[in-house]
């Protein structure tokens, strides 16, 4: 049995009240004379049983009514079959409310938001005041608060831009609620259960930890999607995504709000749509799709450089790969031989942009180092590094690609004299030492592009490399990065030029509409899936507790009957 | 508004009001009087009245010689006695008797008096001699059995004089009282009881044996019928100060069937020893009381 108000349990000393009321006034009655004493000594003598007895009777009932009263006062939890309107121990509840982008969809004329929100909020609306709360929703963060700031939390919640992935969220709730020395541990899942949103691996939770989950609704409309889109070489790339039962749906392509193609795709297919011939600079279009009952996804941004080529100069030092490289980058009116950028094993004057490679000759290093020095820069070439894979976010293609032989590039105090760019970054790793730097307007390699250092240049990717080494990485230009939000568009600037985008909009994986199987989610979240009555009756069953306050002031009533009868029958 | 004819049928209290004990007694018996028809008492007479036949027992100086001489069957003869009536006012003055439950009754002595002078009143007009003791633990005054003029004064002048005594030694106080009757005649005990009732039966009994007539009269406050009281208290007895801590709402059932017990005991011990017992409450009118004795 546990308590909602253990406090009034203090009251238990009153339970002596009866007992000190009878002490205190048997301490100096008052005195009468009566002359037939002998009468009353009589009746007492006969009496003294009966009233010994019915004292005893007085005083237990009244003890028992006082503890009674007090107790229901405490409001006392006795352990019952769980109920709708029976309490219960405290306990720690994490409600994960899933209103990502897919929890959007119209299901029978109704947001499944909504459903969603009424869940959690039959959830959060049967905890006390002595449960610990709280609620998760599609940003992943963990919102601690009393019941009522959690309500209002719920209700003024809308359809978040960012996925949520299950598998994360229950292991971090499971954790939390864990963590607290209460009786009762639940985690209530209140999602659309996609397939999608179970993430890799298990959520696996401590053991007594409940984790209940709303099931999906029986029928998941058709829905498409845009997925990911990419603009190479003149057309624009869409994949479409979606439940495969979709079928396949019209793709229109605007470009500054002008159709420029359309095309017709499945979920799970992608199209291409060739673009117009467009000046350079940056472009801005958007792909969509004809409306259905999940909106989020039918449209996307798209933003793309249309950049001229850059003017390329390879020196002596650069080696046969690279400009064998740019001969085929020129062929293709990538780049045009100029000024713009030099490649060689050393800065060159005049030229925007040098990317420079180590000297074949080791004894040239030191040469090398001093002109890097002279140059202004903080990076410099440093003793042989171990051999190992590429890896890079900047550039795609190389990651893993083997480096055989390199320098280490190590960084110094520098010299920011003017004139001089601010920015220094590494761009590639080899072992988890900085491969490919670039620092201020020079690119500094480890490697020499050649086979003796690296594989690199026998591999596919060597003339793309090359290709986004000199029109994009030497330049200092960002990639158009995609991240989840509102879908919208932001531009990333350096003075008064654009060198970089970044296009927001909804995870492709929200599209598939799929609710993933009950064993499913019982394996990965370890989650049971009920329904909406089932999960009502469950929550809270691992710590059902009824109220015995009535069914205690009902005792005291009996008790008070007793004692009144007890009181008058008995004189 | 008290009714000036009939006031022996009012509370007594307020009809204690009206004067003193001559006043009181004065006006009950009045009214007391004028409400019966005969006498209520009857004496006995040297008056020839008729013949029964001989029963043992009988004395033998009633028997009709001659009836037996003429006609050899045994005869005794009745009287209608032509003397007054002899008759003994017993008033216990005992500490318990000046008691009262509740200041608008009378406690049980002035009750007590005031009947006493009453009866004395009617006797005294039937001519009968009508004498008073009064006793505690000893006897406190006597006033011998008269019929002469100035008799009742006396009496009530016995009564007026005689203080409240301490205990009741009812025992030893009756057995110098039955000393002091030598003529057989009406004994009237008046008295609230609170002694030992076999010793005091013993003494009634020799009474009875000497041949009086004997009437009790049982006095008791209302309040000692029923018991009552704050929710605790000690009672005290005013004659041997022992004490007692009780609560009267709970011996309140249990004390009123002792004291019935008790009242039943004492008429069914006095109808077995041929004396008649009155149980009189102290709201009860006087002439009630007196048509008791009727």
């Amino acid at each position: 049995m546990t308590f909602l108000h253990p406090l009034a349990l203090l009251g238990l000393a009153a339970a002596a009240i009866p007992a000190l009321l009878h002490l205190l006034e048997r301490r100096v009655p008052p005195e009468a004379e009566f002359p037939p004493l002998r009468y009353l000594t009589e009746a007492e003598r006969q009496s003294a049983r009966r009233l010994k007895l019915r004292h005893l009777l007085l005083l237990a009932l009244r003890t028992a009514l006082i503890v009674v009263i007090v107790v229901a006062a405490a409001r006392p939890l006795m352990r019952s079959r769980a109920s709708a309107a029976s309490l219960h121990e405290p306990t720690a509840l994490v409600v994960i409310l899933d209103n990502s982008p897919s929890s959007g969809v119209i299901v029978d004329g109704r947001s499944l938001l909504e459903r969603l929100k009424a869940a959690a909020r039959g959830s959060l609306t049967r905890a006390t005041a002595a449960d610990r709360l709280w609620l998760v929703l599609a940003d992943g963060v963990a919102r601690v608060g009393t019941r009522e700031a959690l309500l209002a939390t719920v209700d003024s919640v809308g359809v978040s831009p960012y996925r949520l992935d299950l598998t994360t969220a229950v292991r971090a709730a499971t954790r939390l609620v864990d963590a607290e020395p209460l009786a009762g541990r639940e985690v209530h899942v209140v999602s659309d259960l996609q397939r999608t949103a179970l993430g890799p691996g298990r959520s696996d939770g401590p053991r007594g930890v409940r984790v209940l989950a709303l099931a999906p609704p029986d029928q998941i409309p058709g829905n498409r999607g845009v997925g990911a889109v990419r603009v190479t070489d003149g057309a624009v790339t869409i994949g479409v995504v979606g439940t495969p039962a979709a079928g396949v749906g019209p793709v229109t392509v605007r470009v500054r709000g002008r159709e420029v193609g359309r095309a017709l795709a499945a979920p799970g297919t992608a199209v291409s749509v060739t673009l117009p011939p467009l000046g350079a600079g940056w472009w801005q279009g958007e792909v969509t799709l004809d409306p259905d009952e999940l909106r989020a996804d039918d449209r996307r941004f798209l933003v793309w450089r249309v950049a001229p080529p850059a003017q390329v100069t390879a020196l002596a030092g650069a080696g046969p790969f690279v400009a064998t490289a740019l001969a085929v980058l020129e062929e293709g009116r990538r780049i045009r031989r100029g000024n713009d950028v030099a490649i060689g094993d050393r800065p060159q004057a005049g030229r925007l942009t040098s990317i420079v490679v180590p000297p074949a000759d080791p004894a040239l290093l030191g040469q090398a180092n001093r002109v890097l020095a002279a140059w202004g820069g903080r990076w410099r070439f440093g003793a042989a590094g171990t051999p190992g894979p590429v890896a890079t976010p900047a550039v795609t293609g190389i990651g893993g690609v083997q480096v055989t032989r390199r320098y280490r590039l190590e960084s110094g105090p520098g010299d920011e004299g003017p004139g001089t760019g601010r920015d220094s970054a590494v761009l590639a790793t080899v072992n988890g030492e900085p491969w490919m730097v670039r620092d201020r307007s020079v690119l500094l390699l480890g490697s020499r592009l050649d086979t003796a250092w690296t594989v690199l240049p026998g591999t596919p990717a060597f003339v793309p490399f090359v290709d986004a080494l000199v029109n994009r990485l030497a330049r200092g230009e960002a990639p158009v990065g995609e991240a989840e939000g509102l879908p919208r568009v932001e531009f990333r600037a350096r003075g008064a030029d654009t060198i970089g985008a970044m296009v927001f909009g909804p995870d492709p994986r929200e599209s598939d509409l799929t609710p993933a199987p009950a064993p499913l989610v019982r394996e990965v979240l370890g989650a049971d899936v009920l329904a909406a009555a089932a999960l009502a009756g469950a929550r809270f069953a691992g710590t059902g507790r009824r109220d015995a306050t009535g069914l205690l002031l009902a005792l005291a009533l009996l008790l008070a009957a007793v004692e009144l009868g007890v009181a008058t029958l008995t004189r | 508004m008290i009714d000036a004819r009939r006031i022996d049928l009012l509370d007594p209290a307020d009809v204690a009001r009206l004067g003193g004990i001559e006043i009181v007694a004065a006006g009950v018996v009045e009214g007391f009087l004028a409400g019966i028809h005969r006498s209520p008492f009857r004496g006995f007479s040297v008056e020839f009245t008729e013949h029964r036949a001989y029963q043992p027992g009988d004395e033998l100086r009633y028997l009709d010689w001659k009836i037996l001489a003429r006609a050899d069957r045994l005869f005794v003869k009745q009287f209608e006695e032509e003397t007054n009536l002899r008759a003994m006012i017993l008033v216990d003055t005992s500490r318990s008797m000046a008691w009262r439950g509740a200041p608008t009754r009378l406690t049980k002595r002035a009750y007590a008096d005031r009947l006493a002078a009453a009866l004395a009143l009617i006797l005294l007009r039937q001519r009968d001699a009508t004498g008073l003791i009064t006793f505690d633990e000893v006897v406190r005054t006597v006033v011998p059995a008269r019929v002469k003029t100035g008799q009742w004064a006396r009496i009530v002048r016995g009564l007026l004089e005689t203080a409240d005594g301490r205990g009741t030694a009812a025992h030893a106080a009756l057995l110098q009282v039955t000393s002091l009757l030598a003529r057989r005649g009406l004994v009237v005990l008046v008295s609230d009881l609170l002694f030992d009732r076999d010793l005091a039966l013993t003494a009634l009994r020799y009474l009875r044996h000497r041949g009086h007539q004997v009437i009790v009269l049982h006095l008791m406050d209302p309040d000692e019928a029923e018991l009552s009281g704050p929710p605790e208290v000690r009672f005290r007895d005013p004659e041997s100060d022992a004490s007692l801590v009780v609560r009267p709402r709970e011996l309140a059932r249990a004390y009123g069937a002792a004291v019935r017990v008790e009242i039943a005991a004492w008429r069914a011990t006095c109808r077995r020893h041929g004396v008649a017992y009155h149980h009189v409450l102290t709201d009860m009118p006087f002439g009630m009381a007196l048509r008791l004795l009727a």
